[in-house]
């Protein structure tokens, strides 16, 4: 565990490495949060694939719920959004920030405070879940590696738990 | 000197000898050993003082059920923890350590006429005696008992150490890695799945440990479980098993090593979900009760022989065995073959197994069968035993040194108790035994009453020519319960084990009763002549021991303790010296001083400027929810009290939303952005909630409606421009958006571009002046924030805080959900009415608005207050009396909600709740405060521009 | 922490992903209008506090979001089962 409890909790402003974890701050990225009754609708107004199971992600759009899907985009992506649709598409790119988790001691380090059984969720599956009181959503990358979406004004103390939760 | 150390054995490493501190006094010591195993190697046999009459007490047991030996381990500045038990105190160079409940000295205590004068206290002494007079508890008697009472000392320093904490899931966990544990743990590994095998001792073994000819089985056993992969944790204890196999544990990491050597957290807690849980924890031995059964020097059979085999420590030079159970002949002759002299084997049955004998005397032990201890000699140590036969009470004395008691064995249920298992009586055993469970948990081993110590008979005190109640025959040690006590709690009535243990304390010590409660037991069913099963068991209830708070807490402490929410504007107002305030999770600038400015100067000043000229206010905070599809409208329309269905794109409408109770929750402002798309905002603290109820009626009531909502508040950043400058501040910096009054009318929502960023700006107020709110993607809120800021200079703009803000809306008479309401307030109680939709046929709280309470005569109602002295600030929460010589207690008919200097009006407002307040409009009614009566009186709840034409500009 | 399978993630999640939603199956009346004052009193207000077999609502906020119902023994805590909002009592 490492001394960075401060009174005042920045975000991490660059990665943060301890053995076998890397912490760090992913790119700013396009996001959308995408609802709708019908897939099929939703994805001809979007253009995309959606995933039909929740906890799937497929190009970066994952399904969080039965009428709910999350899009994690590259930024500068843009999806189209015609009003009179029975869908709802709101661009909610600076509502969160991503924590990226890295390395061999990466499952361990998510555990520290997610209370899913991180160790046999299957790779390319994401799902909102909890880190202690806080709310993310979690997406299984690799192997070793997470991301982890979280509302902004959480995000320092996220980025500052999971310092503290790394081996040292 | 009693105890020291034998020549071989153990499983201690003579190569690393470790020296430390106990009271003072230099003792020596292997790696290997405990606290308690060293100070009994180096002739300590006093461990401390009872709880009660502060007789002195030696070390009972070599496990966690040790009531007596309660140390405070000194690690350095706030690393002092008391009440730790010395047999689970590890061994490291240079420890340090304290007896506890003693004054001057262990040897030596001024509490101990408590123990001359013992017949003075006897079960419910407290209940009974400090009753009256009723003001001398406080001052007399509480303050005297509290200096008395209680164990070790609590830190006074902050405690510097860091604690960890993690989650893990196995498919098998096994509590107790003894033979039992070991056992189940390989069973399952070979079937593959994660198996974790936790421990509390500091290394796992259990009563193997004890046991030399099980140690190369153990070691073969232990790598071969590594082999196979399970995970094993010594130090390791299970605290707690709740539902569905989740069980809390707490791994201690570095009390076991000096504090120079230790690094990282202090402890960790697990929080392991488990597909099926064996508990494999074992079980404690039990006292005998007998007159004088708490000398130090009188201990637990078991606990000897561990002392004995696995720390090479003889507890004495003359030790005599008092066995009503085989298990203490088989320690008395392990113990004889590892060098340690048993002077004697007393059983209180009249015979044995013919093999027990045999071997007994074959080392030449003098047995004495059908005999029971009646008596110690000695005060600090034993000096030598009354030895009386069962049936003449023919008594003789014998000398030795320490006296070990194998009353049989009490399986540890504890964890199965947690998990609402049920327990069944065994009268073989003399035991409550595992039973039912709707958890996939089982017991294995010495906790489930499957084990090969032998046979044994349960009695509840010794056979004595001495009446009980003239013995002192402990049962609770650390509570200083006697025999004679839980005869005393029946003979006054008390039959439920939960009472007995109330009245007497019996079992309510840290240690949970583990070596009490069945004796307390089988004493009250003895004295009572009823059998055990008809007078219950107590509940046993997490942590199985005693834990520190810093586990329970993980790193939850200063800045993690809990999320505290910024905005993107926090950092420009905290290098702008605003002073903040936490609002639900928030932190929210307050106010901004200048220089050495009080807080009602500043607020004055942004006040004035705001009214003047111009302010800014970072609103990032208020929840805002996008409302998405088709019955965008109609959902709104069924929600809040007012009417969405005709609000053109473009525009905005203040909402008021109720409870189905008919009581203001939550207000807001939503802009129609679209025919199908809504930005709807909440205040604050009610984001989260509000968001949940849209979709608890979405989901479960109207699942018909095409109707979609997102959280946006993080999304967006919220400047609010307020003052007659606004539009000239915000004009320069806008692109795409007509600001003209005509084009843009109050209650107006624009998309367009500020500072060459997209914007959401509504033209609303919560100020009562012209004032714009420029939602910008929170990314860009900080550069938006400076621009406006340097734009406004011209216009001398200054922002302002929650508190400001406050006083500008009270002015105004607008509400603030949680302060001027209270959840009891309907929309006419506030005055609003003028919110509710007249021909809305429904919306949630319309019909309880008609309930006959909520339509009474009298209810309170929101009103303003002018104090008659313009000075005087009411205080928010003031009761409010129509007649204030009324003798107390008065009638008080309301209370004050808000109240204010109020800089643009020179003097002081205030806000209340008034019962038939808008009836009583040009009363004078008052405020009791310690300093007299305020008159104040009722008037509007608009101070300023009533008549809102500075909000058309 | 219980163990609560949510009937539209169809997997077993920890109890700290969902709040409860108190009684289920209570539906709101389609016109309160027309309630009776002590028929609305029962509505808003009157609850079931059951010595075993509850049915009560959940809300996997943490998770996909959704209401479902569940049936829970109060004495036990142990869900005997959970379903979809809309599907009939269980």
């Amino acid at each position: 565990m490492s001394e960075t409890v401060a009174a005042d909790l920045v975000l991490l402003d660059q990665p943060f490495t301890a053995p076998g974890v890397r912490i760090a701050i992913a790119p700013a990225m396009m996001r959308y949060a995408l609802r709708a009754r019908d897939p099929a609708v939703l994805s001809a107004v979007i253009g995309r694939v959606l995933p039909s199971r929740i906890g799937d992600v497929v190009d970066g759009i994952a399904c969080l719920g039965p009428d709910e899907w999350l899009a994690l985009l590259p930024a500068g992506t843009v999806l189209e959004n015609e009003t009179g649709q029975l869908v709802s598409v709101v661009d909610v790119s600076c509502r969160a920030v991503g924590i990226t988790v890295e390395g061999p001691g990466a499952v361990a380090l998510v555990a520290t405070g997610c209370p899913l059984d991180v160790e046999r969720m299957a790779v390319g599956r994401a799902t909102r879940t909890v880190f202690e009181t806080v709310e993310i959503v979690l997406w299984r990358k690799a192997v070793d590696a997470f991301h982890i979406d979280v509302w902004r004004s959480f995000a320092p103390w996220l980025g500052a738990a999971l310092v503290a939760g790394s081996p040292s | 000197m009693s105890g020291y150390r034998l020549d071989k054995g153990g499983r201690i490493d003579r190569a690393v000898p470790l020296s430390f501190r106990f009271d003072g006094q230099d003792f020596r010591g292997f790696a290997g050993d405990t606290l308690a195993s060293a100070l009994v190697a180096g002739g300590q046999m006093l461990f401390g003082r009872s709880f009660k009459y502060r007789r002195p007490r030696g070390l009972l047991a070599t496990g966690v059920e040790e009531p007596n030996a309660l140390v405070t381990v000194d690690r350095g500045p706030g690393r002092v923890t008391p009440n730790l038990r010395a047999p689970s105190v590890a061994l490291h160079d240079g420890l340090i350590a304290q007896s506890q409940n003693r004054y001057p000295s262990l040897k030596t205590d001024f509490g101990a006429i408590n123990d001359r004068l013992g017949a003075l206290f006897p079960a419910g002494f407290y209940n009974k005696t400090f009753m009256w007079p009723r003001s001398a508890w406080e001052k007399l008697y509480e303050p005297a008992i509290r200096k008395m009472a209680g164990l070790g000392e609590s830190p006074k320093e902050r405690d510097p150490d860091h604690y960890g904490a993690t989650y893990a899931h196995c498919e098998l966990l096994v509590i107790g890695a003894g033979p039992a544990g070991i056992a189940a743990a390989m069973d399952a590994a070979a079937t593959g799945g994660r198996v974790i095998l936790i421990d509390e001792q500091e290394e796992p073994g259990g009563g193997a440990l004890a046991d030399p000819a099980q140690w190369a089985w153990l070691a073969e056993s232990l790598a071969k479980l590594a082999a196979l992969g399970v995970t094993v944790f010594s130090r390791t204890t299970a605290i707690g098993h709740y539902h569905q196999n989740f069980v809390v544990a707490v791994e201690r990491l570095t009390d076991h090593l000096a504090p120079s050597q230790a690094a990282g957290p202090r402890e960790k807690l697990w929080r392991i979900r488990a597909g099926e849980v064996v508990l494999a924890q074992g079980a404690i031995e039990r006292p005998l009760v007998f007159d004088g059964n708490d000398v130090p020097g009188v201990m637990l059979a078991s606990a000897g022989r561990a002392l004995a085999l696995r720390f090479g420590v003889a507890v004495g030079r003359a030790v005599v065995v008092m066995a009503s159970h085989d298990s203490g002949w088989r320690d008395a002759l392990a113990m004889a073959e590892a060098g340690v002299t048993i002077a004697a084997i007393v059983d209180v049955r009249p015979a044995v197994s013919s093999d027990l004998q045999a071997a007994a005397d074959a080392l030449g032990i003098a047995v004495y069968l059908n005999h029971s201890v009646t008596g110690v000699k000695g005060r600090l140590e034993v000096k030598a035993i009354t030895l009386c036969h069962n049936d003449d009470y023919l008594a003789h004395t014998l000398p030795c040194d320490a006296l070990l008691m194998a009353g049989g064995w009490t399986p540890t249920v504890h964890l199965w108790s947690h998990a609402r298992g049920t327990l069944k009586w065994d009268a073989a055993f003399g035991a409550y035994l595992p039973d039912t469970t709707v958890e996939n948990l089982r017991a294995v081993g010495g906790c489930s009453g499957n084990w090969n110590y032998g046979d044994g008979i349960v009695v509840a005190t010794l056979p004595s020519p001495k009446p009980v109640s003239k013995q002192k025959a402990f049962v609770d040690f650390q509570n200083d319960v006697k025999a004679r006590d839980i005869a005393l709690a029946v003979q006054e009535g008390f039959r439920s084990i939960e009472h007995i243990k109330r009245y007497t304390t019996n079992g309510m010590a840290t240690d949970q009763g583990k070596t009490s409660n069945l004796n307390g037991l089988q004493i009250a069913s003895e004295t009572l002549s009823k059998p055990v099963t008809a007078i219950g068991l107590t509940t046993f209830r997490p942590p199985y021991t005693p834990q520190t708070f810093g586990a329970l807490m993980g790193h939850h402490k200063d800045a993690l303790f809990q999320p505290l929410r910024k905005t993107v504007i926090d950092d420009w107002a905290a290098a702008n010296g605003a002073v903040f305030e936490n609002v639900a999770q928030w932190r929210r600038a307050r106010y901004f001083p200048q220089g050495r400015e009080s807080m009602d100067a500043a607020v004055a000043r942004e006040c004035l400027a705001t009214r003047e000229r111009v302010g800014m206010f970072d609103a990032s905070t208020l929840g805002k929810i996008e409302v998405v599809g088709p019955d965008a409208a109609e959902f709104l329309n069924r929600l809040y009290t007012n009417p969405w269905k005709a609000l053109e794109p473009g525009r905005c409408r203040y909402g008021l939303l109720l409870n189905e109770q008919g009581f203001i929750i939550d207000d807001g402002v939503a802009g129609r952005m679209a025919a199908d798309r809504f930005h709807v905002t909440t205040t604050t603290g009610g984001a989260a909630r509000v968001l949940g109820m849209m979709e608890d009626y979405l989901q479960t009531e109207w699942p018909d409606l095409n109707v979609w909502l997102t959280s946006t508040t993080e999304q967006w950043a919220v400047i609010a421009v307020q003052g007659p400058k606004a539009r000239e501040v915000i004009a320069p910096l806008v692109e795409g958006i007509d600001l003209s009054p005509e084009a843009f009318p109050h209650m107006a929502v624009r998309e367009g571009a500020i500072c060459d960023v997209p914007t959401r700006l509504f033209r609303v107020s919560f100020t009562g002046e012209l004032g714009f709110e420029v939602n910008v993607p929170a990314e860009h809120g900080r550069m938006v924030w400076e621009a406006i800021h340097a734009a406004g200079q011209e216009h001398g703009i200054v922002a302002y805080g929650t508190e400001t803000m406050h006083v500008l809306r009270a002015e105004k008479g607008f509400i603030i959900i949680g302060q001027d309401t209270d959840g009891t307030v309907t929309p006419d109680d506030a005055g609003m009415n003028w919110a509710i939709g007249k021909k809305k046929p429904d919306f949630v709280g319309k019909r309880s608005l008609a309930r006959a309470d909520l339509v009474r005569e009298g209810r309170k109602q929101l009103v303003g207050l002018l104090t008659r002295d313009p000075a005087v600030v009411l205080e928010e929460g003031a009761q409010i009396v129509v007649d204030p010589a009324e003798p107390v207690p008065m009638t008080m008919i309301g209370h004050v909600t808000s109240s204010y200097h109020s800089a643009a009006l020179g003097r002081s407002i205030a806000l209340a709740v008034v019962a038939g307040g808008r009836a009583r409009m040009g009363q004078t009614l008052h405020v009791p405060m310690p300093g007299g009566a305020i008159a104040a009186e009722v008037v509007s709840t608009v101070f300023y521009d009533a008549e809102g034409s500075r909000l058309d500009v | 922490m219980l163990l609560i399978h949510c009937p539209y993630c169809e997997e077993d999640r920890p109890e700290v992903e969902f709040v409860n939603g108190g009684q289920a199956h209570i539906a709101r009346p389609a016109d309160p209008s027309s309630e009776s004052d002590a028929d609305w009193e029962k509505y808003l207000y009157i609850r079931r506090n059951p010595r075993g077999r509850h049915h009560e609502r959940w809300r996997h906020i943490h998770g996909c979001g959704r209401f479902f119902n569940a049936v829970r023994d109060t004495v036990s805590d142990r869900f005997e089962t959970t379903y979809k909002a809309g599907e009939p009592a269980k």
